[in-house]
């Protein structure tokens, strides 16, 4: 089994600007009005003047116990052994929205005749992008960065092998990460911020 | 569509560099363009403005990354159209320049070119000074930033001894940073500012305090937020620095070696205390007295920016040079993570530098262009007629942008050129809209449809900034001891039947009869002769793996090699400013105004305070017909499942429950002068009795559809009288329903 690749968000540094939801977009050459595969939200709360805004970037979480593969009727989606990014085959999907179901963070979406189609970690470009696609290369060997991380404004985003992400995480962070299935690490504690105790189960 | 790329991916695409022109600041881009069509866009790692600084990441902002949509949009103006029997009407480039030669001949003949107003602020080319004011011969011009953007600020900030660069501090290397009536992690002038902001928050455990009615993405990134009570801000400056004298945090040998006039500033402040400033701000005395400590503790590495927010006010002026004085009080003028006096790139004139060989001369080599002055003598109305002897800013400036209408109907602006400007969304619109139809000649240049271009006598189709030659230079970015510049060649032909402005400008030049003034074959050339100044050439700049050099280094404290003063605090001495100062009623010291002493008071008719802001989705008007953009904008606001793709008005459930409105709702707003509809988003992110709305929508803009409001239909004349900044604070009612 390869090195698992997973995504790394600061929400510290997310200035909710969401050049990462257009980019992907572009990257992937899908219309404005179409579902996102990588999507920005405020989470807001409190009263005046004691409010929080917080913007947060999500995309497919690439879990490490995948939902969305283990409950595909046409074993559709994958979890790559030799990366860990998760695909989906939109030659053999049927779009029966199972993974849909399944999924705790709304990550697939079902443009183009109801065909699955999701972040795939830019293995690839287009909606079929990932399926089958040789592992994943970082960008020093020749791979492409994402188009989120790669347009990132606040240097929020990163993504890489596990190790490599965890050897730049906070105490808190990794532990999160170890208690999630999300193939996720967020960094949201900056300091004392209050506003930063926020999980992805928004 | 949603096609899969495997057969043109932009992994194999070419690479082309830009420039980028969304809102003018030059973050670097980098494009993949397939079969002449962009297919990819991103930013240039290390560049000056849309980078933290060498070796990192460069980006573009989501408004820069619309480029690519912007390139190919099938909504854009495709060619030139001329006005025939009341309608526009499709033309050949070459009618469309023999057109308005005639049309300008006429109406030189009729008005007098002197009555012609230059409004080309942001084309990608110098030379339209060059065609209005030395050939045409028109004085008039108006430009957008003192004008429009934040005249107090570049205005008072020049008389005090800093020019306008109490904008951009020296963030990176700032520990204490107070962004005061500014939003800069959203609102950015390039992206360096929101990423030199996280910078000094990582690097230097820098704290960050906004100061604003509005909690926004700085304020969630900030220490402290002070959502302050509108148009008081010059109250709390005074009581800051009145902090600061008291407990002896000031620099005591910089306010005696190096500044002017802190005699009258030390008596301006004597008794505004923090508990006479809670009354008025509503900021807690303590929490003004921690801020002051704070600032005047780390100075000199704490800076302070202001910009539009405490400037688009009738009492801006001010609010400006109180808190500018702030500066001057604890030293950090010029000093690392102060206030930097940010350096320029000096460039060459082609008009003097150029070789060229005249037509009737042979081989001779001629250096230089010998262009007329045929706008000398010729006086700004302004200044000329009586008419406008009550406003005081005619000692200080030659036009004010409310005042235009006005002039119009006096006769004394008969026609415009438009470039790209949108001066519907700037203040009293309902009166520009009536001006261009007033005006006999309307010369519009713009890539979009919207209520100049629809309005105009001849449309010139331009290209968009990836399908010409630019180059680009600025003073502040993330390299803040070094001058830059950035360029790029056309990264595809124009698209659809359009021209890059240098053509269109050279175009109309030559139907005047006005060629031999511009010898270069095309706009490369003419960037080579600017870039001759630094040693460079365009090609040099476009290949390779960036498109920017650095090109010259400068230190700190430069007010040393200066003499005189590094900063006033009191501006006696600036002879426009007194006579000004007098007719306006104010003081020549920093002093208090209350809201009201010359903008919209509020009362019971009109009880809520009414403010437009921006939006990191649009730039000064010309794009918000891009689609991805409003979609996104919508999405930020979690209305995308609405149709609704205008603006939102932004208001406390407080004031939005009694009047029975809720998120979605469409609601309409209504000043003394005007009213407008929109669609409502009730949050508890906005001060009770604070409303805004994001500017460049509704009527006139370049929406196709003019959807959502104008908020400057809800404006009459509101300004500074110092400079004749619109005020954009309107005194409004909102009530639920349309109108």
């Amino acid at each position: 089994m390869g090195e698992q690749w997973a995504f790394y968000f600061d929400a510290n540094k997310c200035i909710g600007c969401h050049a990462c939801s257009v980019s992907c977009k572009q990257r992937h050459d899908r219309d404005s009005d179409q579902d996102e595969w990588r999507t920005v939200r405020n989470v807001e709360s409190g009263e005046f003047p004691d409010v929080s805004s917080m913007p947060i970037s999500m995309s497919c979480m690439h879990c490490s116990d995948a939902p969305c593969e283990k409950v595909c009727p046409c074993n559709s989606i994958e979890k790559r052994e030799e990366d860990g990014i998760v695909t989906v085959d939109r030659d053999s999907c049927i779009g029966c929205h199972y993974c849909a179901w399944a999924c705790p963070y709304g990550a697939p979406t079902y443009d183009d005749g109801g065909i699955m189609s999701k972040c795939n970690m830019c293995l690839g470009e287009g909606p079929g992008g990932g399926h089958d696609m040789p592992p994943r290369e970082e960008q020093e060997d020749g791979g492409s960065t994402p188009a989120c991380v790669d347009n990132c404004v606040g240097d929020a985003i990163k993504a890489g092998p596990v190790s490599e992400l965890k050897a730049e995480a906070s105490k808190e962070a990794l532990e999160r990460f170890a208690s999630e299935p999300a193939n996720v690490i967020v960094e949201a504690d900056r300091d004392d911020d209050e506003a930063g105790a926020v999980t992805y189960e928004v | 569509g949603s096609t899969d790329r495997s057969a043109m991916p932009i992994a194999n695409a070419e690479t082309a560099f830009g420039n980028c022109w969304m809102c003018c600041h030059n973050c670097a881009q980098e494009v993949k363009v397939n079969d002449d069509t962009v297919v990819g866009i991103t930013g240039v790692d290390g560049n000056p403005r849309g980078s933290a600084g060498p070796g990192t990441n460069g980006t573009l902002c989501p408004k820069g990354l619309a480029q690519l949509d912007k390139t190919h949009d099938p909504d854009r103006i495709k060619q030139p159209y001329i006005r025939e029997d009341g309608e526009l009407r499709e033309a050949t480039w070459d009618e469309a320049f023999e057109y308005t030669a005639e049309r300008l001949r006429e109406f030189d003949d009729e008005h007098g070119a002197e009555t012609f107003l230059d409004a080309g602020s942001w084309a990608e080319t110098p030379i339209f000074r060059t065609i209005w004011r030395d050939l045409y011969g028109t004085p008039e011009r108006i430009g957008r930033g003192v004008h429009v953007c934040a005249g107090p600020t570049f205005v008072a900030g020049g008389m005090m001894g800093v020019g306008s660069n109490n904008r951009i501090p020296d963030y990176q290397n700032s520990e204490y940073l107070i962004m005061w009536g500014r939003n800069p992690l959203e609102a950015f002038a390039g992206q360096f500012e929101a990423k030199g902001i996280l910078k000094a928050i990582e690097q230097n455990d820098a704290t960050l305090v906004t100061i604003d009615p509005q909690y926004t993405e700085t304020a969630e990134k900030s220490d402290e937020w002070l959502p302050i009570e509108p148009r008081t801000d010059g109250a709390l400056a005074l009581a800051m620095g009145h902090v600061i004298i008291q407990e002896g945090l000031l620099d005591l040998e910089f306010v005696q070696e190096h500044t002017y006039g802190f005699e009258a500033y030390q008596e301006a402040v004597e008794d505004k205390t923090p508990e006479w400033a809670e009354e008025i701000t509503g900021i807690d005395a303590d929490k003004i007295r921690e801020i002051a400590r704070g600032f005047a503790e780390a100075a000199p590495a704490a800076g302070i920016s202001i910009w539009t927010g405490t400037a688009q006010v009738s009492n801006g002026w001010k609010a400006s040079q109180n808190i500018t004085a702030l500066n001057g009080l604890v030293g950090n003028i010029d000093r690392p993570g102060g206030l930097r006096l940010w350096k320029g790139t000096p460039t060459a004139d082609p008009f003097e530098v150029c070789e060229w060989t005249p037509d009737d001369k042979g081989t001779d080599v001629t250096i230089g262009v010998d262009l007329p002055n045929n706008a000398e003598g010729k006086e700004p109305a302004l200044n000329k007629y009586e008419e406008y002897e009550e406003y005081p800013f005619r000692h200080i400036e030659g036009i004010a942008h409310n005042l235009v209408p006005e002039m119009v109907e006096n006769g004394h602006i008969n026609g415009i050129y438009c470039h790209h400007d949108m001066p519907l969304k700037d203040g009293n619109a309902e009166a520009w809209l009536d001006a261009l139809d007033e005006m006999d000649l309307v010369i519009a240049v713009d890539a979009y449809w919207n209520g100049v271009t629809r309005n105009a006598d001849v449309v010139f189709a331009d290209a968009t900034q990836l399908e010409k030659d630019t180059m680009g230079t600025g003073s502040w970015s993330a390299y803040p001891e070094h001058q830059w510049v950035v360029g790029g060649k056309a990264a595809v032909e124009p698209q659809f039947n359009t021209k890059p402005d240098w053509e269109i400008l050279t175009g109309i030049a030559e139907a005047m009869g006005w060629g031999e003034y511009f010898p270069w074959d095309d706009h490369e050339e003419f960037i080579n002769d600017q870039l001759q100044a630094v040693d460079l050439t365009l090609e040099e700049l476009d290949s390779g793996e960036k498109n920017y050099e650095l090109v010259g280094e400068y230190g700190y404290e430069q007010w040393r090699d200066e003499d005189g003063p590094a900063f006033s605090f009191d501006l006696d001495q600036v002879p426009t400013f007194v006579q000004a100062a007098e007719e306006a009623g104010m003081d020549t010291a920093p002093e208090w105004q209350p809201p009201g002493t010359y903008g919209d008071e509020l009362g019971e008719e009109y009880p809520l305070n009414f403010f437009d802001i921006r939006s990191v989705f649009f730039s000064h008007g010309s794009d918000q017909g891009i689609d991805r953009c409003l979609d996104q904008f919508a999405r930020k606001n979690e209305l995308e499942d609405e149709d609704y793709r205008g603006n939102y008005l932004h208001l406390n459930p407080a004031d939005a429950e009694p009047r029975g409105i809720e998120t979605g709702d469409m609601v309409t707003v209504e000043s003394e002068t005007g009213e407008g509809e929109l669609m409502a988003h009730v949050t508890e992110t906005i001060k009770p009795g604070f409303v805004t709305a994001e500017y460049g929508f509704g009527e006139g803009s370049a929406q196709e559809d003019y959807e959502g409001m104008n908020t400057m239909k809800l404006h009459a004349k509101q300004m500074d009288p110092i400079t004749g900044q619109p005020d954009r604070h309107i005194a409004v009612d909102v009530h639920n329903g349309g109108a």
